[in-house]
């Protein structure tokens, strides 16, 4: 892969935390996204998928390595400027703002020049207001929760809190997605609406980063898998040869090897 | 008791407050931000308004600045003034949450009691600047009272209104947002910084302003009359209304003033009398705070609503 | 020239013996309850009036009334741990400050009401002073650093060696795995109480013995209590004898520099520069 193609560079990565070798070894971990596939990132509970899923979404700096994004460092940027630049993500536990109402939990996800306070004070921010909430409803429609939207976030489930952060962050129409276990706790018929989802975007021309713990999920949509194993590289490819790889096979897909 | 005098008392000092209050309710409800050091911001625009306004010092004055500007270039100043010492002091809000935040502002407002205090070049120390310079009302065919009242009633519509349009923009809902979750906020790209801190400036303006308002009424300032007392006033003020609404906290202002001034024109027979009864009227205070604290009755107005 | 400096050096160091025995109590409401406790100022100024009511009212003397004085401020301390913070501990720790200034003003008004104001002086005998290299000290002083001096090696003492000093500390550094290990919750927390506010109430006895009280010497002190709370930061009630110390003797000596009027400025300084630089102060340790 040219690095042209790869909208994320992940070279040499390690964190540390004191003593603790979360990500990279000692050697660094290196991988690249490309652009407008699905990647998906794997590993069993401690193979350091979140540390490297908050590394590459800016969150975390590394100790040593780092993360280019459209061929620039991130390590100096401010998590606005991140976003800003096309990077957004979810959380792993659904995060939402409990004193705005469905809709405008999508609604505050896009940056409006109302959020200037000049702008505010001033005034000439409805016209973009409109467009705005057009693009909401559309993007609730798109996760499945168009009738939802006066209603109390409170009032919604899991699953449906889950599909409103990826509505909230397809209003930003981003570049690229990175998803924190989405399929964490939510059940099968949701998964399909989820997977169907993720096809769609990638249809658009959404790149997508999926962390996640649920292998079978991965190879029915992913380009390309990352397996990570102990913080350490274990494997990158295909479905197809991931399912192959017998390093994989063994230290993972054991178990999991209804596929 | 004069009731007319009373009303006009009410009218008067419930507004001014309740601009404070309502500031307070953005800082607070609607920011996230827990602000101790309210008194500070008015002290600075009462004194900024006096100074500017004073004549300059003679024979014993042992004060440096005395500008004598008209009312409304002192009124300005001492806007601007404490929108600059929100400034100097807001910065901690751009990394200090809850408690803290809470007592470095208390704190900065301490030590600008103690620098109005011992220093005498700035404002007379504790003795203060009398004779203020007031607004002449007679021109508009008012007396005094009614000018004042008036004014302060005029200060709390404006800055009811600049609140309103600030929040009912993109620019509250993404405050509302980063109160709720800041880290959620974050990831959709709101400078949390920026707005906190911005937050923080806008709503001491209108504070200032108030203190200037304040310096004209009383005709004088003194450093005893901006005490961590004036911000605990306008913080139970705050929580007697519910602390969410505008609307709340306006009404808990005026009803915690007219409480005060009934009390302080009832007429007692001796000097411990009234002693006593500023003593119980503050313990009521106290209790009636942490009733509602406790009894949240606010949240249970709205659920109850909410079921209907 | 230095043994004006001695002599403001013994002041700051009497002064940061009263400010430790003070400020213990404010530190481990903090640590085990969770949050800043306004109104343990305000049993300070309880606990010296009291003493000095039974002292110069009923003629008693003086370590009775102060027995007195501190068992009543533990006890108000609990009732009001439990009555009033208690059930609103679920709201997080920024509403029970809120509403322990509600409490302060609740003990401060009372204070003004029964007692009045003005100033009062402790109708004990006129201190006697002595002399050590040039230096003067009191009777009272020494007591006072004495007073410090036994606190905190009691407490020590209590903490490391009775199970309900341990219990405490268990559940101050990790209050779920406390409870999950089986340790009455409520009882130690009431214990807390009753430590913490019979601390506030030694702290008013050592007030009493070097101040003159007011009624509203109380919250004149409650950002001190701050000062030296913060800089000693979470997690040790070790480093509140040091911050005690370095808070009393700051503040003591800086008249050396500045006017004395500015004396309390040094601990709203302290504060503010404590909580930008190095919030979690001298202990190290964060939330």
């Amino acid at each position: 892969m040219t690095p042209s193609n790869s909208i994320i560079e992940v070279r040499g990565l390690r964190k540390q935390f004191g003593g603790l070798k979360a990500v990279g070894g000692d050697t660094g971990v290196s991988f690249e996204v490309p652009r407008g596939k699905i990647t998906g990132l794997i590993g069993p509970n401690g193979a350091g998928k979140s540390t490297t899923f908050n590394l590459i979404s800016g969150v975390l700096k590394p100790t040593a390595g780092s993360v280019f994004y459209n061929g620039e460092p991130l390590s100096n940027k401010k998590t606005s400027e991140i976003t800003a630049a096309g990077l957004s993500r979810t959380f792993q536990t659904p995060r939402s703002f409990p004193t705005l109402t469905v809709l405008e939990n999508v609604v505050v996800g896009a940056s409006s020049p109302g959020e200037w306070l000049r702008t505010a004070l001033v005034g000439g921010w409805r016209s973009n207001e409109q467009d705005t909430l057009e693009k909401a409803q559309l993007a609730l429609n798109t996760v499945g929760l168009a009738e939802r939207a006066n209603d109390e976030v409170t009032n919604l489930s899991g699953g449906e809190l889950r599909m409103l952060e990826v509505a909230r962050q397809l209003v930003r129409d981003p570049d690229v997605l990175l998803l924190d276990e989405p399929t964490a706790g939510v059940d099968p018929g949701l998964q399909n609406r989820l997977r169907k989802l993720l096809l769609d975007l990638h249809e658009k021309g959404t790149t997508l980063v999926v962390v996640e713990h649920n292998l079978h999920f991965l190879l029915e949509i992913a380009h390309q898998i990352v397996v990570l194993q102990n913080g350490e590289l274990l494997a990158a490819g295909t479905p197809q040869d991931i399912k192959a790889n017998p390093k994989v096979v063994s230290a993972y897909l054991g178990d999991e090897h209804a596929a | 008791m004069n009731i007319e005098q009373l009303i006009l008392a009410t009218a008067t000092f419930g507004s001014l407050f309740a601009v404070m209050t309502v500031c307070l309710n953005i800082q607070y409800a609607r920011g996230g931000m827990i602000n101790f050091g309210t008194v500070a911001y008015f002290a600075v625009g009462a004194y900024t308004y006096a100074i500017f306004t004073h004549e300059p010092p003679s024979g014993l004055d042992r004060y440096v600045f005395g500008f004598d500007f008209p009312w409304y270039i002192g009124f300005l100043a001492a806007g601007i003034a404490s929108l600059l010492f929100a400034v100097l002091t807001g910065w901690p809000t751009l990394r200090l949450r809850g408690e803290y935040l809470a007592l470095t502002t208390f704190a900065f407002a301490e030590v600008l009691h103690s620098v109005l205090l011992n220093e005498r070049r700035l404002g007379n120390g504790s003795v203060g600047l009398s004779n203020v310079e007031r607004i002449d009302f007679t021109q508009f065919g008012l007396a005094d009272k009614y000018g004042y009242a008036l004014a302060a009633v005029l200060l709390l519509i404006a800055t009811i209104v600049l609140c309103r349009r600030i929040l009912a923009s993109p620019y509250g809902r993404a405050v509302d947002a980063i109160r709720d979750d800041e880290v959620a906020a974050q990831s959709v790209g709101k400078d949390v910084q920026r707005m906190r801190f911005e937050v923080f400036l806008i709503s001491a303006l209108p504070i200032g302003f108030a203190g200037a308002l304040y310096a004209m009424i009383t005709t004088l300032v003194n450093p005893m009359l901006f005490t961590a007392e004036v911000t605990f006033f306008v913080w139970i003020a705050l929580v007697l209304g519910g602390e969410r609404t505008i609307k709340g906290a306006v009404l808990g202002t005026i009803a915690l003033v007219a409480f005060e001034e009934l009390i302080r024109n009832f007429h007692f027979e001796s000097v411990r009398g009234a002693e006593i009864a500023s003593s119980i009227e503050h313990m009521m205070t106290g209790v009636i705070f942490i009733l509602v604290l406790r009894l949240q009755p606010f949240e249970k107005i709205k659920t109850w609503r909410a079921a209907q | 020239m230095s043994i004006l400096i001695a002599q403001y050096l013994v002041a700051g160091v009497v002064t940061g013996c009263f400010l430790i025995v003070a400020t213990l109590g404010f530190s481990l409401t903090r640590q085990v309850e969770g949050f800043l406790n306004i109104a343990h100022a305000e049993l300070l100024g309880i606990s010296a009036f009291i003493l000095w009511s039974l002292v110069n009212l009923a003629g008693w003397y003086f370590i009775p009334s102060a027995v007195i004085a501190v068992g009543i401020t533990a006890v108000l301390g609990l009732f009001i741990g439990r009555v009033v913070y208690d059930p609103i501990r679920k709201f997080g720790p920024a509403v029970v400050l809120i509403s322990s200034v509600g409490v302060a003003y609740v003990l401060g008004g009372g204070l003004d009401a029964v007692v009045g104001t003005g100033v009062r002086t402790m109708d004990i005998p006129l201190a006697t002073s002595y002399r050590f290299f040039g230096v003067r000290i009191t009777d009272y002083q020494m007591a006072v650093i004495a007073m410090a001096a036994v606190t905190g090696l009691s407490l020590a003492l209590f903490m490391s060696k009775t199970t309900t000093g341990l219990t405490i500390r268990a559940m101050s550094d990790n209050p779920e795995l406390a409870a999950s290990r089986g340790i009455d919750v409520v009882k130690t927390s009431r214990a807390t109480w009753l430590l913490s506010s019979g601390l506030a109430g030694l702290g008013g006895v050592s007030l009493a013995l070097i101040a003159t009280l007011s009624t509203d010497i109380a919250f004149q002190q409650i950002l001190t209590i701050i000062a030296v709370a913060i800089l000693a930061g979470l997690g040790s009630l070790y480093s509140v004898l040091i911050a005690g110390q370095v808070v009393g003797i700051a503040m003591d000596m800086s008249v050396l520099w500045l006017p004395a009027g500015y004396r309390p400025l040094i601990a709203f300084a302290l504060v503010i520069v404590v909580l930008l630089v190095r919030p979690q102060g001298l202990s190290g340790k964060s939330t």
